[in-house]
């Protein structure tokens, strides 16, 4: 069921669909659980209470609920990119979907977002399941070809890449019998500035404000982290080439072919053009420095003089100094 | 182990605190008590202190969604509300969602035209199962900074006659994307003729000129909340599996190319206000015995300007540092054999 999706589409995922899949997850699953802060004051029934209390706050009675929702964005040609999601009432053991709910919803967002219309819907769990092409298809009078947002939210330590998969339907023949299943997409993620700066500022909790020293450090770090990730990434790929060269990994013409045409891609440019843009924006933030020094003598000058007047000023009544020769 | 002592001092200075790796069971932040709110509701202990709440939580969603949306409206400011609950002195924002209205500066009521898509979207959220009040509002300033102006000011005295409890939220997203961090400030407004019993320290932030008279006008008629992030264990670990899919966006991206235009007003605004204080400055001149309060305040003016600048052309710098790391990284390879030592590119082309 989960083989490569053969449809070109590209996927561009924003960071905020993963955020909004994840808290409404953990809401769902704290409202069902009790926290045990508030199994003793609260009026549940004893059998809960113990069942909170052995259970420590997790809920390992019952399996992890599963929400659904909704995702939006806009689709541009072969670009399919995601940009918010929100929820749906879905009942797995009617197989209903709440049709007026969903509409509603749709009303809501296009007063905001007008661009945005409905490309898919999104789900939590470990695999895509045989139960979920139902809620599949009853989305297909939106869209003809949704998608199907997968987040895993099993919380693995060991794990290293996003436990998030898009997957696409495709019409297989299957022992003659042809039958939509679901492919798995690959997909990107896609940020605006803001977003990165905001989505880096709840996973880093960076030093707001602060000196000037701790603006530079944090700016740097955050360069620094970044230029770590790419020397490992490249790491990786020398260990893979010398491994081939040596003959302990087969041969694979692709992906010589790729680290090829990315190694010729550097310089990434070399032009006079370049180069002249370049060096006048870096004269241009020197002309900025040199102005601020500028600023800050001026004023260092004018206070300095201030000071001065006010200590040997010959008109004050007050005595003391008379004027310095 | 230098660096390990250099990095406690820096902790030390800056009062870092590590938040501990929230685990699954203290997640119960998330949980919203229906009873328990009901209460805090009924004893409203906010109507007999204008200073309860002190603090603010937002959780990692809202403020994704709220700086979106303000980045979203460009230079227009742009609205929302905020949902959550109340926890003490605390106020939890849980979740935000955009307004379709433009706010202008010109409309003192404008919640008024959106009720209806609110009260809708409570309506559908409580079905969906979000059962938290809406507990504040929300607007961008686009480049103007963080503070209530004085429609603001009414209209969130007015939220706060009758919609307790109620926070005003204000975003920058220019001055986000410009700094590099989040520009946000939360208030809540003193009642008609009270007086704060001590001036409270605010972080020093520029105000364009043309925006200065209303902001001096009313600041004292409300006060800063402080405010902290929190996020879900999940949250957390799919910010920090996003991280491997994210440096791309950090080494790539242009601070100095999208805020063009935003510095060049900063700096013309700059220019006036140095324009502004020497003219105050050549009329205390005129009498040389004038009152020396007079001449603190222009001292002042122009230390405010110097700081600006700094800022400004610190932004700058940074800007142009991560564009010089990047052209060393990826320009200065050559296409002819080099050999193993020559490591160091083209010359750098200043000598700090």
């Amino acid at each position: 069921m989960a083989s490569s999706s053969s449809s070109g589409l590209t996927f561009k995922l924003h960071p905020l669909v993963i955020v909004n899949i994840s808290d409404h997850y953990t809401r769902v699953k704290s409202q069902l659980s009790l926290p045990p802060s508030l199994t003793s004051t609260s009026s549940a029934a004893t059998s809960n209470n113990n069942n909170n209390n052995s259970n420590g706050g997790e809920n390992n009675q019952n399996p992890p609920p599963r929400v659904y929702g909704c995702v939006i964005g806009v689709q541009r040609g072969r670009t399919v990119e995601i940009f918010n999601s929100f929820e749906l009432i879905y009942d797995p053991s009617t197989r209903s979907l709440d049709r007026s709910f969903l509409e509603k919803k749709q009303e809501l967002y296009k007063k905001v977002f007008p661009h945005f219309y409905v490309l898919g819907w999104y789900s939590t769990g470990s695999d895509a399941q045989e139960s979920d092409m139902h809620f599949h298809k009853a989305l297909m009078d939106i869209n003809e070809s949704p998608l199907y947002v997968l987040l895993n939210p099993a919380i693995n330590p060991a794990q290293k890449d996003l436990p998030v998969t898009i997957y696409e339907s495709e019409l297989h023949v299957i022992d003659g019998v042809p039958q939509l299943i679901f492919v798995r997409s690959s997909y990107l993620i896609e940020t605006v500035e803001a977003e990165r700066i905001s989505v880096d500022h709840v996973a880093h909790l960076k030093p707001s404000g602060g000196s000037a020293a701790t603006q530079l450090a944090a700016q740097l770090t955050g360069i620094h982290s970044a230029i770590k990730m790419l020397n490992s990434r490249i790491r990786v790929l020398h260990q893979y080439l010398v491994g081939m060269q040596k003959g302990d990994i087969p041969c694979e013409s692709s992906v010589l072919r790729q680290v090829s045409s990315l190694l010729r891609r550097l310089p990434a440019i070399e032009s006079e053009k370049f180069q002249d843009d370049f060096l006048m924006e870096y004269n241009d933030t020197l002309l900025i420095t040199y102005l601020a020094m500028f600023t800050n003598c001026s004023s260092t000058m004018n206070e300095l003089v201030d000071k001065f007047n006010t200590t040997y000023d010959r008109h004050s009544r007050r005595g003391g100094r008379t004027a310095f020769i | 182990m230098d660096s390990a002592i250099a990095q406690k001092t820096w902790e030390l200075e800056n009062n870092i605190l590590t938040v501990e790796t929230p685990d699954p069971s203290s997640d119960s932040i998330f949980y919203y008590d229906v009873a328990a709110q009901a209460k805090f509701q009924q004893e409203k202990p906010w109507a007999n202190d204008p200073h309860y709440f002190k603090r603010v939580k937002i959780s990692a969603l809202a403020l994704l969604k709220m700086v979106v949306h303000a980045r979203s409206g460009g230079t227009i400011e742009v609205m929302g509300l905020m949902q959550g609950k109340t926890d003490g002195d605390a106020i939890i924002v849980m979740d935000a969602f955009a307004l379709p209205v433009e706010g202008t500066e010109t409309r003192v009521n404008a919640q008024a035209d959106a009720y209806e898509y609110m009260v809708d979207y409570s309506q559908t959220n409580k079905q969906a199962g979000r059962l938290e009040n809406v507990v504040g509002w929300y607007h961008s300033h686009p480049g103007y900074g963080c503070w209530l102006s004085g429609i603001d000011v009414s209209t969130q005295m007015l939220n706060q006659q009758f919609q307790e409890p109620f926070l005003a939220v204000v975003i920058d997203p220019t001055r986000t994307v410009s700094a590099g961090k989040v520009e946000i400030g939360a208030f809540r407004t003193y009642p008609e003729g009270y007086k704060p019993p001590d001036d409270p320290i605010s972080e020093y932030q520029t105000i364009p000129l043309n925006k200065i008279e209303d902001f001096g006008v009313h600041c004292k008629q409300y006060y800063a909340l402080d405010i902290t992030y929190f996020k879900s264990s999940l949250d957390c670990h799919l910010l920090d599996l996003l991280w491997n899919k994210y440096w791309v966006n950090t080494l790539s991206s242009s601070p100095l190319l999208g805020n063009g235009d935003y510095v060049a007003g900063q700096i013309s605004d700059l220019a006036e206000k140095l324009e502004q204080a020497e003219n105050q400055l050549a009329h205390s001149r005129i009498g040389p015995l004038g009152p020396p309060r007079k001449k603190l305040q222009e001292e002042s003016q122009l230390a405010k300007i110097t700081r600006d600048s700094a800022k400004i052309t610190l932004e700058q710098v940074h800007g142009l540092m991560s564009q010089v790391i990047k052209d060393i990284l990826f320009n200065s390879v050559r296409q002819s054999s080099r050999s193993q030592n020559d490591q160091s590119g083209p010359e750098p082309m200043i000598e700090t």
